[in-house]
C-alpha cells in the first residue's frame, strides 16, 4: 500500500461537528430534527490517449438538516456547515410549505449502528495510487491492437454522520474505488469499467477489457431484421433495469399512481426462475450498509420471489403516509439533501450455467436505455459492442442494430442467469439470456 | 510561483429551491446552499485541479500552498498542456423580465398547483409537478489579471399527467425552462396538453420498427443536432480520437440544405455571459451548407486541434471546464411542414424527446420521441407510441432531405463526463430519409 499523501488524506478533523448544537436548536423550533453530516476526499486522475491530462483532488462536505413540524417535512443542505443555522432557518421554512401528512417519529438509537461494511482503509485517496491504476488499465490495453481515447480512475474516502432528537447517532466510514477505459479501433469503440468499496479491482484486467471490445467489434456486419436470442451483459441488463422495473418497486411510486407493478403484489410479475432481492449486506455492493439513510436498520428485501411480486420498498415518509412498514430503503439523494426510496444492492438471482452454449446474439452494451418508457416498460435502443454467436462462439461481431422489446415482458420468459457478475450502480447483475427479442437490422 | 505556468479560479455560490407537488399535494419544497469552487493550475506539464466545498479565497503565504498543493497534483500528469490566447470580455446577463428571486415559494407552488390541477382530467391516475431553480454567483480570476463576476438565475418546472385504462398506463408532459424569468404564470394549459397526451397515448398504436423515412418536429430535430452533431464536434472528443468527425475539417459531411450553428451568445436556457475559463463567447457554426466548418473549443483544444476558436468550455460548480455545447440548432430552411409530411410520402412523424445519446467516437446515435404519427401517402395519420430513431452520423446527415422554415428552441439539460449543463436545442421540421426506427410493433 502507498503511504497516504496527508493533503488528501480524509481531513475529518476539517468540521467541527455541530451536530449537537443543531439538534439542540432543531429540537427548540420543531417536534424533531435530524442531522446528516458528509465529509470526505477524492483524488482522480484523467487519461487522454496514453498521457495523464489531469489530476484532482476534492474536499467535500454537505450538511443536510431535516426537521419534522405537526406533519409537516422539511429540509435543507448545505457546503458550508459552519452556516448551520441558515440552513435550519431554511429547513423549517420548507416545513411550512409542506403538506401535513401521518407521522410517527424517527427513528431512535439502534443497536446495529455500529461497523463499517464497506470501508477499506486501503483505499487512500492518494495521487499514487490512482496513478497505478491508470498505468495498469494501458498495461491491459497493450495486449489488443487500439487505440486509447480516454480513461479515468478515482479513489474516495468518506465519513458519515447521522443523528437525530430521538437520541440515534450512527457514523459509517465509506471508500470508493472507480476506473473506466475507452478505446477505439478505427470506428469500433469500446468501455469498460469496475467500482468497488475496496482495493480488489485488477486495472489490467480492466484496460484489456475495453480494449477487446474495441478490437473484436472491428469490421461488424450487418444482421437481418428478425427475432432473436439475446444474451445481455449485466451492464445492458442494469441499464433497462434501471430505467424502468426498479422505480415500479418504490413504494412512492406504487402510491402515487406511477407503478405497472402496483396492483400485482402477490402474482408472478417475473420468470418462476428469477428471484429480486435488495441486500444490504452484499459483500460487493457500493450502497452495503447496516442502516439507511434515515437510521432504520436495513435487513434483506425479497422483492420478487421465484417470480412473485413479494413487497415494494419504503422509506418513513411514505411508508406513514400509506399505513405501512418503512424497509429501511431510504437513500440520501433526495430533493433538497432528503431522503428518497432508493435500493442499497439489488441482485437478481436464480438459476446459474451456461448461457452462452447456442445460437445468439450476445449484447455488451446499449445506447440509450435511459430513453425507454418508465411506466410500460417500452424500449427501442442501440446495441453497441454486439456478437452474433453460434453454437457458444462468436461468428462476428454486428455492425449495427436496434433492440426493441419490453423490460417487464422480457424478465417473464428467460432462458438462464451467468454465474459470473457484475457491479452495476446500486446493483451486481448477471447476464441473462432472453428468449425471442426483437431487433431491427437492414 | 515557480512551477506554475497558469492558474484560475471559478467560486459559485447560490442557492437552489425546489418544489415538488404529487397528486394536488406539496411533497416537498425548500432551498439548498451551494459554495463550491475549482482552482486550476497548469504545472510544466497538465494540469493539476483542487475542488473546494466551502471556499475562501487565501491571501499571501496560504494563496501560495493552495496554488503548491494543485501544482503537486499536475506533476502526475504527462500531457504537454499549451493554453490559445483568447479574447476576454464578458456579455450583459439579461434583464430580469420576471425576477423569480421576488416572488416568494409559497406564490411558486400556488402557481405550479394551477398548473398541476388542470392535468387531473379524468382518465388521469396520477400527476406530478417540479420546480426548480437555481440562482449562481459566479466569481472567476485567472494569473493573467482577468476577472469576472455575475449572477444569474434559471428556472424551470414540469408537469407530468399518467393516464389509465385497464391497465395499460402511459405518460405526458411538459416543461419550460428560462433564464432570468419565471416561467410559470398563465401556463395552466400545459397541464391540460399533457394530460390530453397521455389520454391520447392510450390509445396510440406501437410503431413497428424499420427502415423508413421520418420526419422530425423541431423538438426532436434539435436533439438531433445536438446528440448526432454537437457531441461529435467537441474538439476534447476530437483531440482524442474518440469524434467521428476528427479529420475532417473543411469536408462535406452532410447534406447542402444542412447548416448547424452552437450559440452561447443567444439569450436562450444554454446562455453563458463568459465561458468558464474566461473566454468570450461567440456564435460558431460546426457545419455550412453540408461542409464542417469548424469544432468546439476550450483554449486547451484550440492549439492541440485547431479549426476553431475557445468559448465552450463549461462547467458545473466546483467542476472543471469542458468542451460543451451551448444553444445548438439547425438553420431554418424554406419549406413548410405539410410540404415535409408529403414529401415523406410513408413513415413516420416524430415529436417531442424523452431524451437520447451518441457514441461519438463509433459515430452511432440513439434517441426516443414522445410520441409520433403514422405518415401514409403523404398524409398524417393516426398516433403511435414508444417509437425511437437511431443511426450513423454522416449516413443521416447525408440524409436530410428538406428543413422547414419555422425553427423552435426548446431547453434541457445535457450530460457529459459526469458534469450536466443546462442547454437548449433547436431546429425547423426536418425529413431524413431513410431512418432507422425503432419500435415493437406488430410486423
Amino acid at each position: 500500500m502507498a503511504p497516504p499523501t496527508s493533503s488528501f488524506v480524509a481531513r475529518w478533523w476539517v468540521a467541527v461537528d455541530p451536530i449537537e448544537e443543531i439538534l439542540e436548536a432543531g429540537k427548540r423550533r420543531a417536534d424533531e430534527a435530524e442531522v446528516w453530516l458528509a465529509t470526505g476526499s477524492s483524488v482522480a486522475a484523467m487519461l487522454r490517449k496514453r498521457k495523464i491530462s489531469s489530476a484532482t483532488g476534492s474536499d467535500h462536505q454537505t450538511l443536510s438538516i431535516r426537521v419534522i413540524k405537526g406533519g409537516r417535512i422539511g429540509v435543507s443542505s448545505t457546503d458550508d456547515p459552519s452556516s448551520w443555522e441558515e440552513c435550519l432557518g431554511a429547513a423549517l421554512r420548507s416545513a411550512a410549505l409542506a403538506a401535513p401528512q401521518e407521522w410517527e417519529g424517527l427513528p431512535a438509537s439502534s443497536e446495529k449502528t455500529d461497523g463499517f461494511v464497506n470501508f477499506d482503509e486501503s483505499a487512500v485517496p492518494d495521487p499514487e495510487q490512482v496513478r497505478d491504476l491508470v498505468s495498469g488499465m494501458e498495461e491491459g490495453a497493450d495486449r489488443h491492437p487500439v487505440e486509447i481515447i480516454s480513461g479515468n480512475a478515482q479513489i474516495s474516502q468518506y465519513r458519515v454522520v447521522l443523528a437525530n432528537t430521538h437520541g440515534l447517532y450512527c457514523e459509517d466510514r465509506e471508500s470508493m474505488v472507480s476506473m473506466g477505459l475507452e478505446t477505439i479501433r478505427d470506428q469500433s469503440t469500446g468501455y469498460e469499467y469496475e467500482a468497488s468499496w475496496k482495493m480488489d479491482i485488477d486495472p489490467v484486467s480492466v484496460g484489456e477489457r475495453a480494449a477487446f471490445l474495441a478490437a473484436t467489434s472491428h469490421g461488424g456486419k450487418d444482421i437481418p431484421t428478425g427475432t432473436y436470442d439475446v444474451v445481455l451483459s449485466p451492464d445492458a441488463l442494469g441499464q433497462l433495469m434501471g430505467a424502468t422495473f426498479l422505480p415500479a418497486l418504490s413504494g412512492r411510486n406504487v402510491h402515487a399512481g406511477r407503478s405497472r407493478l402496483a396492483p400485482l403484489l402477490g402474482q408472478e410479475v417475473c420468470d418462476p426462475a428469477l428471484s429480486l432481492i435488495d441486500d444490504p449486506m452484499h459483500p460487493r455492493g457500493l450502497g452495503s450498509c447496516l442502516w439507511d439513510g434515515e437510521g432504520t436498520p436495513t435487513g434483506v428485501l425479497t422483492l420478487v420471489e421465484r417470480g412473485v411480486l413479494r413487497c415494494f420498498a419504503y422509506d418513513l415518509k411514505t411508508a406513514y403516509q400509506f399505513g405501512k412498514e418503512t424497509t429501511g430503503n431510504a437513500v440520501r439523494s433526495g430533493m433538497g439533501g432528503g431522503v428518497t426510496i432508493g435500493f442499497h444492492c439489488m441482485t437478481l438471482d436464480g438459476p446459474r450455467g451456461e448461457i452462452g452454449g447456442e445460437d445468439a446474439l450476445w449484447v455488451h452494451d446499449v445506447i440509450g436505455a435511459h430513453t425507454a418508457n418508465p411506466l410500460t416498460g417500452d424500449f427501442s435502443v442501440e446495441l453497441a459492442n454486439a456478437y452474433l454467436c453460434r453454437g457458444g462462439n462468436p461468428e462476428y461481431p454486428v455492425r449495427k442494430a436496434m433492440l426493441s422489446g419490453n423490460v417487464f415482458d422480457m424478465l417473464r420468459d428467460i432462458r438462464g442467469l451467468s454465474r459470473e457478475e457484475k457491479v452495476v450502480g446500486c446493483c451486481v447483475l448477471p447476464s441473462i439470456r432472453l428468449k425471442n427479442q426483437k431487433i431491427i437490422g437492414i | 510561483m515557480e512551477g506554475v505556468r497558469y492558474f484560475d479560479i471559478r467560486h459559485v455560490r447560490g442557492e437552489v429551491s425546489h418544489i415538488d407537488i404529487e397528486n394536488t399535494r406539496v411533497e416537498s419544497a425548500g432551498t439548498t446552499f451551494l459554495d463550491r469552487a475549482i482552482i486550476r493550475v497548469l504545472g510544466p506539464k497538465g494540469w493539476g485541479f483542487l475542488a473546494v466545498d466551502h471556499f475562501e479565497r487565501p491571501r499571501g503565504r496560504k494563496f501560495d500552498e493552495l496554488l503548491g498543493k494543485a501544482a503537486a497534483l499536475g506533476s502526475l500528469t504527462g500531457e504537454e498542456v499549451v493554453l490559445a490566447d483568447a479574447p476576454a470580455g464578458m456579455l450583459p446577463v439579461p434583464h430580469r423580465k420576471v425576477d423569480p428571486l421576488d416572488i416568494d415559494l409559497e406564490e411558486k407552488g400556488r402557481v405550479l398547483l394551477e398548473i398541476e390541477r388542470a392535468a387531473r382530467l379524468p382518465a388521469i391516475a396520477s400527476t406530478r409537478a417540479g420546480y426548480t431553480e437555481k440562482y449562481e454567483d459566479v466569481r472567476f480570476e485567472d494569473s493573467c489579471g482577468n476577472e469576472y463576476s455575475y449572477s444569474l438565475v434559471r428556472s424551470g418546472y414540469s408537469i407530468l399527467a399518467v393516464a389509465e385504462r385497464s391497465g395499460d398506463m402511459q405518460i405526458g408532459s411538459k416543461r419550460q425552462h428560462a433564464i432570468q424569468d419565471f416561467p410559470l404564470y398563465h401556463r395552466q394549459e400545459d397541464g391540460e396538453t399533457a394530460a390530453r397526451r397521455a389520454i391520447a397515448l392510450l390509445d396510440a398504436r406501437r410503431a413497428r420498427g424499420g427502415i423508413m423515412n421520418a420526419v422530425l418536429d423541431p423538438e426532436l430535430a434539435g436533439v438531433f443536432a445536438h446528440e448526432a452533431v454537437g457531441h461529435a464536434s467537441e474538439a476534447d472528443l476530437v483531440q482524442e480520437g474518440g469524434s467521428v468527425l476528427g479529420g475532417k475539417a473543411g469536408e462535406r459531411i452532410g447534406s447542402g440544405i444542412v447548416t448547424i450553428v452552437d450559440d452561447p451568445a443567444l439569450p436562450e436556457f444554454g446562455f453563458e455571459p463568459v465561458d468558464a475559463e474566461g473566454s468570450r463567447v461567440e456564435r460558431t457554426t460546426l457545419v455550412e451548407d453540408g461542409v464542417l466548418s469548424s469544432y468546439l473549443h476550450s483554449r486547451e483544444t484550440v492549439p492541440a486541434v485547431g479549426f476553431g476558436h475557445p468559448g465552450n468550455a463549461r462547467a458545473m460548480p466546483g467542476e472543471p471546464p469542458q468542451v460543451r455545447m451551448s444553444n445548438t440548432y439547425i438553420a431554418e430552411g424554406t419549406s413548410t411542414p405539410e410540404e415535409l409530411i408529403e414529401e415523406c410520402r410513408d413513415g413516420f412523424l416524430l415529436c417531442g424527446s424523452r431524451g437520447g445519446q451518441v457514441d461519438p467516437g463509433r459515430g452511432v446515435f440513439q434517441f426516443n420521441a414522445e410520441y409520433g404519427y403514422l405518415i401514409e401517402r403523404g398524409e398524417c395519420g393516426g398516433m403511435v407510441r414508444d417509437v425511437s430513431l437511431s443511426g450513423e452520423i454522416l449516413a443521416t446527415l447525408h440524409n436530410i432531405s428538406l428543413c422547414a422554415k419555422e425553427r423552435k428552441m426548446h431547453p434541457g439539460y445535457c450530460g457529459k463526463g459526469g458534469q450536466t449543463v443546462p442547454v437548449s436545442d433547436g431546429a425547423p421540421h426536418v425529413l431524413v430519409r431513410g431512418a432507422v426506427v425503432g419500435g415493437r410493433g406488430p410486423d
